[in-house]
């Protein structure tokens, strides 16, 4: 028998310890990142804004034709986009070093490590909870008049943020063990930033590339967030479901292996 | 009496870290040429059993890597055992690593109250008590400045204050009696007195063999991961004692005011002071091995040769005026 349970009050104390050791990490991860700026927060929406008013000025005009010719609904288009993939990249790039870097803390308080990079990724929601997620609901009541799409909003989004955690759990956890990973993970997320229809209509895509692209979890997250904020017409559910599908799916993997390493990160912290 | 720790047939088998390969090349190396290195481990804490009582004061004591913070991170529940099971019954304050482990960007007040709600308070009480913490820890001038600015020694005295706030069921200490300068260690102590008096559970991990005889009750002596013995603090000592190699002796006090001149602060520690059927013997350790002070006088002494000599690691030895009667 395996036990350890170092003052460890079960069911609901318990769950609240987690939960406050969760929001304090974030708050001390916001603190850290925002000290001494003079827009904090607002931030991470001049982030997605900048970008998406570089790309509408660059390729707006040749692009909108694929956009009902609108400039607009180019630049709309590209913002949701940015949103999706900038949330997911700074949440995965905050998590990733989290566990390493919470070694020494974990080598004299008893913490649950899964609380780090769950942390990162709740510091990020926040930032976008009151930033541009509220904006892509306007969008949807605005643009798409259709409650069915404004109520999956947030099952998208939530989505998003599962696939964000997903991709955290499995980062941090393997970063204990490779430390390589940063590196890698830089190239990825530039690939990943690449194969997503952020600046450019997902028609251009070589129709033998199609397949290997949809592959990619952030590009059909992109598609159903600008399904449920920004598109007309009957709802298309593929980039919906494949969304939710991919998020728990990621979820599951991430949770897996964090969970089967584990044992082996204070022998390496 | 029903014990507040329960360490059941505890065994912890650790990564050696010769082993720890960081880079990702070399394992998909591995993987290609079908080798899959599984990384060596060693056994740290062997099949240790122990039953510690409410309100019992009791030392892990041994040689450096013998596995004595081991088990105290256990007890903690920072480590997980590989095999057996521990059980702690109350509150634990970890006194493990002062002073690591702030975020060295936020403030002090700041870091007082997230450390706080890391060790488990409620974040409305260590609000309450944030102010009482750093006027402890004498470093309420600097509460707004950032922690990045403290010394190694603030920084511990911080890590102390915040800890000790509130009168644990459990406390660890992990050779935490050197924080700060010999005034406020001497605050630590008293404060810590407080926890003895309030009948704690302690686990102490000193080489302070003097400190441990004079408070505990019980000790644990830990070599290479095994218990080698549990029982009385003077007899376990003593055994403990025995097993230290001699080196050569010191018979003269110059020989120690000439040691601690070469040695800056910590680098000679005397351990022991050893009760026996004689009286105090006073025992120099260093680099591994026991050196035993031989000359007479300082039996007669030990009480001025506990405040100057022992406490060696301090700069206060050089403060013995040479031609004293200790030399």
């Amino acid at each position: 028998m395996v036990t350890s349970s170092v003052y460890a009050p079960h069911g609901e104390v318990r769950s609240r310890r987690f939960v406050d050791l969760i929001r304090v990490t974030a708050i001390r991860a916001l603190m850290v990142r925002y000290r001494g700026t003079a827009f904090g927060v607002l931030w991470s929406f001049a982030n997605p804004v900048l970008m998406t008013l570089i790309y509408t000025a660059i390729f707006g005009t040749a692009f909108k034709r694929y956009y009902d010719g609108s400039l607009t609904r180019y630049l709309v288009s590209a913002f949701v986009g940015l949103v999706v993939v900038s949330f997911f990249l700074a949440t995965t790039n905050d998590a990733l070093p989290s566990v390493v870097n919470a070694g020494s803390l974990m080598n004299k308080i008893a913490i649950p490590p899964i609380v780090f990079p769950i942390a990162s990724v709740a510091a990020n929601l926040f930032q976008q909870l009151v930033t541009t997620f509220p904006i892509l609901f306007v969008l949807s009541i605005v643009l798409t008049r259709d409650p069915v799409r404004v109520a999956l909003v947030p099952v998208v989004l939530a989505a998003v943020v599962v696939l964000s955690a997903g991709f955290a759990l499995g980062l941090a956890a393997l970063f204990v063990f490779f430390r390589d990973l940063p590196n890698l993970w830089q190239v990825a997320g530039f690939i990943l930033w690449l194969s997503s229809p952020l600046f450019y209509p997902v028609q251009l895509v070589p129709p033998q590339a199609r397949t290997w692209y949809s592959l990619n979890p952030i590009g059909e997250a992109i598609a159903a967030a600008r399904e449920v904020t920004i598109a007309r017409g009957p709802l298309d559910p593929y980039p919906v479901l494949f969304t939710i599908a991919a998020a728990l799916v990621a979820l599951a993997l991430g949770a897996w292996l964090f969970r089967a390493t584990r044992d082996d990160f204070m022998d390496l912290l | 009496m029903s014990a507040a720790i329960e360490l059941h047939d505890v065994t912890l088998v650790r990564r050696t870290q010769e082993e720890l390969h960081y880079d990702f090349k070399r394992t998909v190396l591995d993987l290609v040429r079908g080798r899959r290195r599984r990384p060596r481990r060693r056994t740290v804490i062997d099949n240790l059993t122990a039953s510690i009582g409410q309100g019992v004061k009791l030392a892990v004591i041994g040689a450096n890597g013998s596995g004595k913070s081991t088990v105290l991170k256990l007890i903690a529940g920072v480590l997980r055992p590989t095999r057996g099971s521990v059980e702690v019954r109350g509150t634990v304050a970890p006194l493990i690593e002062l002073g690591v482990g702030f975020e060295p960007e936020l403030t002090l007040i700041d870091n007082v109250i997230f450390y706080g709600i890391l060790l488990g308070h409620e974040e409305a009480t260590v609000r309450a008590h944030a102010e009482a913490i750093l006027e402890f820890a004498e470093l309420t001038e600097m509460r707004d400045e950032p922690t990045k600015t403290l010394s190694s020694g603030m920084s511990a005295r911080l890590g102390f204050a915040i800890a000790t706030e509130w009168r644990p069921d459990i406390l660890l200490l992990d050779e935490v009696l050197s924080v700060g300068d010999e005034r406020f260690r001497r605050k630590c102590a008293a404060r810590l007195d407080r926890f003895w008096d309030a009948h704690s559970t302690i686990v102490v991990v000193s080489h302070d063999l003097d400190y441990v005889v004079r408070t505990c009750e019980r000790v644990i002596w830990v070599d290479h991961g095994v218990v080698r013995f549990d029982g009385a603090v003077a007899e376990g000592v003593e055994q403990y004692l025995k097993t230290v190699p001699f080196g050569p002796g010191y018979t003269r006090g110059e020989e120690l005011l000439e040691l601690a001149r070469e040695n800056q602060r910590g680098e000679i520690l005397v351990r022991g002071l050893s009760p026996t059927e004689q009286g105090r013997k006073v025992y120099l350790i260093r680099d591994g091995m026991r050196h035993w002070v031989t000359h007479p006088s300082w039996y007669v002494k030990s009480g001025y040769a506990w405040e100057n000599v022992l406490h060696v690691d301090d700069a206060a030895i050089l403060e013995i005026p040479e031609g004293d009667y200790l030399t």
